[in-house]
C-alpha cells in the first residue's frame, strides 16, 4: 500500500501547478484550465485523507466538488464568451476597463 | 512490486508531466489535450486508493463533460495572438510556488491528523463496497447539501444561458 503522504504531496505538486499557470497564462480560457488543475489537486487530497482515517465523507465533497466545477466551467465560459463578443480579445492584460 | 505501488508510481508522474503541459503549453489546443490527460490519471489514482466511484465520475463529468465546454468555446473564439505568458511573473512565481509546495508537503507530513479516525473502519469499507458506503452518507448525512447543489446546477445552467445569448436576439424581439 502507497502511504497517503506520497498522495498528498502529489496533491501539493498537482495544486502548485495551477496556481503558477494561474500567475503565468495571459489567455484567459488558460487561466480556467488551471483552475480545473487546482480543483483536482483538492480531490485528491479528500480522497488520500479518506483513505487514510478509513472515512468516506472525503468522497461525498469530492462529488460537490464535481457539481461545482461543472457550474464554474459553465458560468466562466458563458463570461469569456461575453467577453469576447464585446471586446473580440481574451488578453488579461487588455481588460483594463475597471482601472480607468 | 505490488500492483498498488506501480499504479500510484504510473499515475502520478503521468498526471505531473500533463499538468506541467497544462501550464507551459503555447497553444491552447494542447493545454486542453493534457487536462484531458491529466483528468484520466487523477481518476486512475482514486482507483487505486479504492474511490472506484469517485474515479468513474471523475471520467464522466470532467474528463468527458467539462473538457467538452472548453473544447466548444474554444473552437468559437479564434486563435489567441497575444503574448502566451507573463514574463515578469514567470520568475517570481516558479521559487514562490516551490516554496508554496514544500510548506504543503510539511504540513502533509507532519500535520495533527495522525491520531483521528473516522466512523467507517477498514473492514467495514471492505465489507458494504466504497460505492455504497458514499452513497449511502451521501444520502443521509449530506442530503440538504445534496439537493443544494443540484439547485446550483440548475442555476448555474440558467445563467449560462442568459449569459451567453446574443443581443442581438433581444434587440429583435424589442423591436416586435
Amino acid at each position: 500500500m502507497v502511504p497517503y503522504e506520497y498522495y498528498v504531496a502529489l496533491s501539493g505538486l498537482l495544486m502548485v501547478l495551477g496556481l503558477i499557470g494561474v500567475a503565468i497564462r495571459r489567455n484567459i480560457i488558460a487561466l480556467l484550465i488551471s483552475t480545473e488543475l487546482m480543483l483536482n489537486a483538492v480531490n485528491i487530497a479528500f480522497v488520500a485523507f479518506d483513505m487514510k482515517l478509513g472515512e468516506v465523507a472525503g468522497q461525498v465533497f469530492v462529488f460537490f466538488i464535481l457539481t461545482i466545477a461543472a457550474a464554474e466551467a459553465a458560468i466562466g465560459l458563458g463570461l469569456i464568451m461575453a467577453i469576447y463578443r464585446l471586446r473580440k480579445d481574451v488578453d488579461t492584460e487588455t481588460l483594463t476597463e475597471l482601472k480607468q | 512490486m505490488e500492483l498498488n505501488a506501480t499504479g500510484f508510481w504510473v499515475f502520478s508522474s503521468l498526471a505531473v508531466l500533463s499538468a506541467i503541459g497544462v501550464v507551459f503549453f503555447r497553444n491552447i489546443i494542447y493545454a486542453v489535450l493534457s487536462l484531458i490527460s491529466t483528468l484520466i490519471m487523477v481518476s486512475g489514482l482514486f482507483f487505486t486508493m479504492g474511490a472506484e466511484l469517485i474515479g468513474a465520475l471523475q471520467i464522466l463529468i470532467y474528463a468527458v463533460a467539462i473538457v467538452v465546454f472548453y473544447v466548444l468555446v474554444i473552437s468559437t473564439v479564434p486563435e489567441f495572438k497575444g503574448q502566451a505568458f507573463e514574463t515578469k511573473y514567470m520568475l517570481i512565481s516558479v521559487p514562490v510556488g516551490f516554496l508554496i509546495f514544500l510548506e504543503l508537503a510539511f504540513v502533509s507530513l507532519y500535520g495533527a491528523w495522525s491520531s483521528n479516525t473516522g466512523i467507517f473502519t477498514q473492514e467495514l469499507i471492505q465489507q458494504v463496497g466504497n460505492t455504497k458506503a458514499v452513497a449511502t452518507l451521501l444520502f443521509t448525512k449530506y442530503l440538504f447539501p445534496f439537493e443544494v447543489a443540484s439547485l446550483i446546477l440548475l442555476v448555474a445552467m440558467i445563467g449560462a444561458i442568459v449569459i451567453g445569448r446574443k443581443d442581438h436576439v433581444i434587440d429583435e424581439e424589442a423591436e416586435k
